[in-house]
């Protein structure tokens, strides 16, 4: 796998605009790049190594600490596929990811281009959308799952102010994942706001103001410039927002224990519940869900390069 | 005239946004026996100040761990991510492609999995418990956004103006320092705040390589509220807010930096 | 020009061999070097023995740490406690096992003593002399698999009604009444008339909802080992119906038994599921409370499962440590010792029939407590052993389904059934 990527690195190199990359150049590129590479070598490869090594044998708990699982090949995996609750885990995945990365990337966007002429107190109400971020985990999903408990919720008494009656946010199966979804978006806004904000930043001020003497208005300049030119900031954004989003455990975890009923547990969370939810820690089927992740990741990393080879030949 | 109004605006969305805040903010001060009222108590008419005693009492040196810890892993972050994002976007290295996927791939590892994974490392090293330890675990969290992040911005800077200070006869090292670091300030700010974000409020890392009680960040600390059956939740979110006004503080004068320096104007010159 | 970039170089280097040092560190020391040392890695001082308990909340200069580093004096030692909490416990233990430096003694809870045992990881009572005839059957049994004993209880706990006597005196009911389910489900009825909320418990899809369902399951006269017995239904039907009619609120669904403790408090609550733990809490409560034992279906008192912690020592290398451990342990489970334990916990039934003989004799209003934990029932007993909590698993997915209105309780347990065959068969 490694040798056929190196294979096709040269091409990519070879961009026909770049200039021809000479062989000190490459010698300065990789001095640059060493730590970087010794860092992933280190911290990451045998984490890497272990979620595999975990993933095709059966660890029982014996296992774990004896050091003598059993080598069970793909079997971890092919249960996980063949499990009844994974087409739900999967379908809830998909929505859950997508839900979330789509309206925290528009939101983010909206909220980036209203900040990006300075007002007075810009910077810090601007500030103030990342404490969000500063609370722990704990914090914020507790205080959620707070303020949409069915009875004594806040959203509950606020709605029935408009005269619309309990709805069982976390304890109904059909708006569990609806709930967990708008609080993981709440959360996301703050990372989209920033990157895209100092992305809106970086796109140089006399490209509106030549615009602005052609009287295009406020929607056109933001489709002719600022949203092409934001391109490759969104797509990275988006990357990262899809990778995080996947990864996604603790706030589900806290508000809803992927229930009621499995409504919204996603694939990181089964993996979870596998490992460390019950009293049972089961290592190997939570790697492999695991390894089910790391592989969607991968194809959404292979689409990215796709995309933004594409744009460099364009 | 106009900018009031925007400013009217941002204020409204600051609130719907912070909403969830003043709710924390609101179960700090609220007793235990009105924390299910139903309804819930818009404000906390009949506060206690139990939880904010505690905490105050009680998490002041986590405090100090969290941010100890915070700031150490945006130094390391930036050490190894800013030389590889250039690298990267400029230099057109050998076997680009094949980093950008590993670094891809590298986060989706779960972060339970990279705990063990440091665990096992950390014990033969005597890491375990020591800050240094969890600064090198947190900045995993943060290195592959770093280097991406860096590529996507630092491929935006003019390739005129890098031959440019070719032609002027300075070095990789010179050009990267003089020409690149500067005109990367909003991206370097931007990837050290979320560095010190994710260091903050990291859980999985602190959990499993630092118990020790003499070092524990303030995500450990509020464990402390957490019996086995019992929660006193004033308590938790009084730490919250506490732990939240130093790195708020933090936030807003980064946040000026970014307003100051308008990268596009320096590229202008 | 060449001197910057000259010392960047080396600066990278520099880094590199770093970090390549760091990189043949860990792979050239020897596995288990650090011995069966102390949770920090460094090599124990020679008179110090390691401890982890799950109560974080007890931090250095509290009761319970003081009680413990007394009995490591006693036995010649300094104990290094180190506390974390539940969930991470178990966790961080077979990591310990793996890298083979677990802590001389861990307390447990108690399902976990099974899981732990069978990973070959503790060592057995017997195995150093400690005498374990001492202690109450029911309680010991969760710490013994296939006739050995792993663990002994430092205490007990287990769940009862909690009553608001203020709202049951308004709306006409007798708390001796309740005698059965069906004088139960009555009393429910009359708060909800007289305007207040009847009942709230756990039902959370954690082992918490499973221990708050078992004394109702129990009580119908089921077992764990068929979830889907006619008995076993009609225990489920009977919370269901309670969500279904209003007698409970919906929130039970998510509820810890520490939310559904909060909700109690609130004063409008006529009854409550809850733990020996919240005594202290329920006198400190706004009103005046009492509690009567969960009913059976058809009369008595239901056997409820028993909680609390267990004393656990993990397998050393060095078997001299051992000594010095029984020593630490005897003086954790002395009549005294167990008052001790059980007023800091606030509260903690002791374990042996001496000591709950003195917690009585101190606290006299305990005694429902003490009769209540004498006749409730070890949850992995009935030899279930590591595969209760493949069970438990199943039970509460299976009550979060019914109560969320996913599917029928007969449906939900019959998938529950199925659920706990597939795991345990395997």
């Amino acid at each position: 796998m490694t040798s056929l990527r190196t294979e096709t690195a040269p091409a990519g190199g070879a961009a026909p605009a770049a200039p021809p990359p000479g062989r000190a150049r490459r010698w300065t590129a990789s001095a640059f790049l060493a730590p970087l590479i010794v860092y992933l070598l280190a911290f990451y490869a045998y984490p890497l190594y272990r979620n595999i090594d975990l993933s095709v044998h059966d660890y029982t708990p014996r296992a774990f600490v004896q050091g003598d699982p059993e080598f069970t090949g793909l079997d971890n995996h092919l249960d996980i596929l063949s499990d009844e609750a994974f087409l739900g885990a999967l379908g809830n995945t998909a929505l859950f990811t997508l839900g979330s990365i789509t309206v925290q990337y528009a939101l983010g966007l909206a909220l980036a281009v209203f900040f990006h002429r300075n007002f007075r107190l810009s910077a810090v109400l601007r500030a103030m959308f990342l404490v969000p971020w500063l609370l722990p985990l704990i914090v914020s999903a507790s205080t959620w799952s707070w303020m949409l408990n069915s009875e004594n919720g806040i959203v509950n008494a606020a709605l029935q102010a408009f005269g619309i009656g309990q709805i069982n946010w976390l304890t109904s199966p059909d708006t569990s994942l609806l709930a967990v979804t708008i609080a993981n978006i709440w959360l996301g806004i703050p990372f989209n706001l920033v990157i895209l904000y100092a992305g809106l930043q970086n796109i140089p001020a006399e490209l509106y103001e030549a615009a602005g003497l052609d009287g295009a208005n406020a929607w056109q300049r933001f489709r002719r410039i600022t949203f092409p030119l934001l391109r490759p900031v969104s797509a990275i954004t988006l990357l990262l927002g899809l990778i995080y989003t996947l990864k996604v455990v603790d706030i589900i975890w806290i508000m809803t224990r992927g229930g009621p009923a499995d409504a919204s547990t996603t694939l990181a969370v089964w993996s979870y519940r596998e490992a460390f939810g019950t009293g049972q820690p089961d290592f190997s089927p939570a790697a492999a869900v695991g390894n089910l992740l790391i592989l969607i990741a991968f194809v959404a990393g292979l689409v990215h390069v796709r995309l933004q080879r594409r744009e460099e030949r364009a | 005239m106009r900018a009031w109004w925007k400013t009217a605006a941002g204020v409204v969305l600051v609130g719907v946004m912070l909403f969830p805040v003043y709710w924390m903010f609101n179960v700090s001060l609220t007793k235990t026996s009105d924390m299910r009222a139903d309804p819930p108590h818009w404000f906390p008419w009949d506060p206690t100040f139990e939880g904010y005693g505690a905490a105050l009492g009680q998490q002041l040196p986590a405090l100090a761990t969290s941010l100890l810890i915070g700031l150490g892993t945006v130094a390391l972050t930036l050490a190894v991510s800013l030389p590889a994002g250039f690298a990267l976007a400029k230099l057109r290295p050998r076997g680009g492609r094949v980093i950008d996927f590993l670094l891809l791939v590298a986060q989706m590892i779960p972060g339970v999995v990279m705990a063990m994974g440091f665990y096992a490392i950390y014990i033969r090293l005597g890491l375990l418990n020591t800050v240094a330890g969890l600064i090198v675990a947190d900045s995993t969290l943060a290195v592959p956004f770093g280097v991406l992040l860096f590529r996507a911005f630092m491929a935006g800077i003019p390739a005129e103006i890098m031959s440019a200070a070719q032609i002027d006869g300075a070095g990789t090292w010179r050009t990267f320092r003089s020409i690149v670091l500067p005109l990367s300030r909003n991206s370097v700010i931007t990837v050290s705040l979320f560095t010190f974000l994710w260091a903050w409020s990291d859980f999985v890392f602190a959990s499993t390589l630092n118990r020790n009680s003499d070092v524990i960040p303030v995500t450990l600390g509020i464990f402390r509220y957490i019996g086995n059956n019992t929660t006193q939740w004033n308590s938790i979110m009084a730490t919250a807010v506490i732990a939240s006004l130093p790195a708020a503080f933090l936030l807003v004068l980064a946040q000026r930096y970014i307003a100051a320096g308008v990268t596009a104007g320096a590229v202008k010159d | 020009m060449n001197r910057p970039s000259v010392s960047t170089k080396m600066t990278v280097f520099g880094t590199a061999v770093l970090a390549l040092s760091t990189l043949t560190a860990c792979a050239s020391t020897p596995q288990g070097a650090s011995g069966s040392g102390a949770g920090s890695g460094t090599a124990p001082a020679a008179g110090a023995y390691t401890w982890w308990d799950p109560y974080p909340q007890h931090d250095a200069g509290s009761a319970w740490a003081r009680r413990v580093g007394s009995c490591g004096e006693q036995a010649g030692v300094t104990i290094q406690r180190t506390a974390y909490d539940t969930t991470a416990l178990t966790n961080q233990a077979l990591l310990a096992g793996q890298e083979g430096n677990a802590p001389d003694v861990i307390l447990l809870d108690n399902p976990a003593v099974s899981t732990l045992a069978d990973a070959g990881m503790l060592s057995a009572m017997s195995d150093f002399g400690l005498d374990a005839n001492r202690f109450d059957k029911n309680l010991i049994a969760a710490g013994e698999l296939d006739g050995k004993t792993y663990g002994i209880p430092i205490g007990a706990n287990t769940l009862a009604l909690y009553y608001n006597k203020k709202i049951l005196d308004e709306a006409g009911v007798d708390p001796a009444s309740v005698k059965d389910w069906a004088s139960l489900t009555a009393a429910l009825k009359k708060v909800k008339a007289a305007g207040k909320k009847p009942i709230t418990f756990a039902g959370i899809g954690t082992e918490e909802g499973s221990f708050q369902f078992l004394p109702w399951l129990w009580g119908a006269g089921a077992q764990l080992t068929r979830l889907d017995s006619p008995q076993a239904v009609e225990a489920l039907e009977l919370w269901s119906s309670w969500l279904k009619d209003g007698l409970a609120p919906n929130s039970v669904i998510g509820n810890s038994q520490n939310t559904s403790w909060e909700e109690f408090l609130t004063g409008e609550f006529a009854f409550g599921e809850n733990g020996t733990w919240q005594i202290d809490s329920a006198a400190k409560a706004g009103f005046p409370t009492g509690i009567v034992q969960i009913p059976a279906k058809d009369g008595g008192a239901a056997p409820t499962p028993t909680g609390g912690e267990f004393i656990t020592v993990p397998v050393q290398k060095d078997a001299k440590r051992y000594d010095v451990t029984k020593k630490i342990l005897e003086c954790m489970t002395t009549p005294e010792g167990l008052v001790e334990t059980g007023t800091a916990f606030a509260y903690y039934i002791p374990s042996t029939a001496e000591g709950q003989a003195a917690i009585l004799a101190k606290e006299p209003s305990l005694k429902p407590w003490v009769e209540a934990v004498r006749t409730a029932k070890g949850r992995t007993s009935d030899n279930l052993g590591t595969d209760y909590p493949k069970i438990s698993e199943a039970m509460w997915t299976g009550v979060q389904k019914a109560l969320s209105g996913a599917a029928s309780p007969a449906d939900a347990l019959k998938e529950a059934q199925a659920q706990a065959q597939q795991a345990v068969g395997d």
